[in-house]
């Protein structure tokens, strides 16, 4: 886990990072969010919807953004203050997903930051994109 | 320097997520509904964005209302 502190952090601080995600994951998803929409947990649906195999749910996937925050950039003493999110393009799990983040904004006054952040595909299709707000605790 | 309550109430419109929210000079954190710390620090950060200016925590803690506010952004941007 990294441990960036307020001063140390810079406008165009970036970090990479790669996760995939399993259907016992979305099934543990499911469970957990009570989002049990069949696109995602039935196999058989999602196929006669048109589709390869259950689609990852968008907030599963996006979960990574927490962990790009919380873990990565800036790390422990995070506290995430909000996110717009857009998403682009399903995901199947087993897919290898990129996430990237990099910091484009920093005010001073209250030690607000933006994160400009993707998740790609490994041929760099775009999954979904976020803009998201960042502020530090002690 | 063009009126900028107008531009502020565009602002809060998006921040507070409602188009029908009316903005004064004299609205503070205590006349508007759901205006606590953090949308405080997303109000401050979207007018440092918006107009390219920074504001000291010392400055903002001096705020009284949205006039004060749009007073201290015109000092800052007649200094630009």
């Amino acid at each position: 886990m990294n441990e960036y502190r307020w001063e140390e952090l810079t406008v165009g601080l970036a970090y990479d990072f790669e996760a995939t995600f399993t259907e016992e994951m979305a099934q543990d998803f499911a469970r957990i969010s009570g989002d049990v929409n069949p696109l995602h947990v039935d196999r058989e649906y999602a196929v006669s919807a048109g589709f390869p195999s259950p689609v990852l749910f968008g907030m599963l996937t996006s979960s990574l953004y927490s962990k790009l925050v919380g873990v990565y950039l800036p790390g422990k003493y995070a506290l995430l203050e909000g996110i717009d999110l857009d998403f682009n393009a399903p995901v199947f799990a087993g897919e290898k997903l990129l996430v990237h983040g990099e910091i484009v904004f920093k005010s001073e006054s209250y030690r607000r930051m933006e994160i400009k952040a993707n998740i790609r595909k490994e041929d760099r299709k775009l999954v979904s994109k976020a803009l998201i707000r960042v502020g530090m605790h002690d | 320097m063009p009126d900028l309550l107008p531009e502020i109430q565009e602002i809060f419109r998006d921040i507070f997520d409602n188009d029908k929210l009316i903005i004064t000079r004299e609205s503070n954190a205590s006349n508007v509904e759901d205006w606590d710390s953090l949308a405080h620090v997303n109000l401050v950060t979207a007018i440092e964005k918006k107009y390219k200016i920074k504001f000291g925590l010392g400055e903002l803690q001096e705020l009284k209302n949205v006039g004060d506010m749009i007073d201290l952004m015109k000092k800052k941007l007649a200094e630009k």
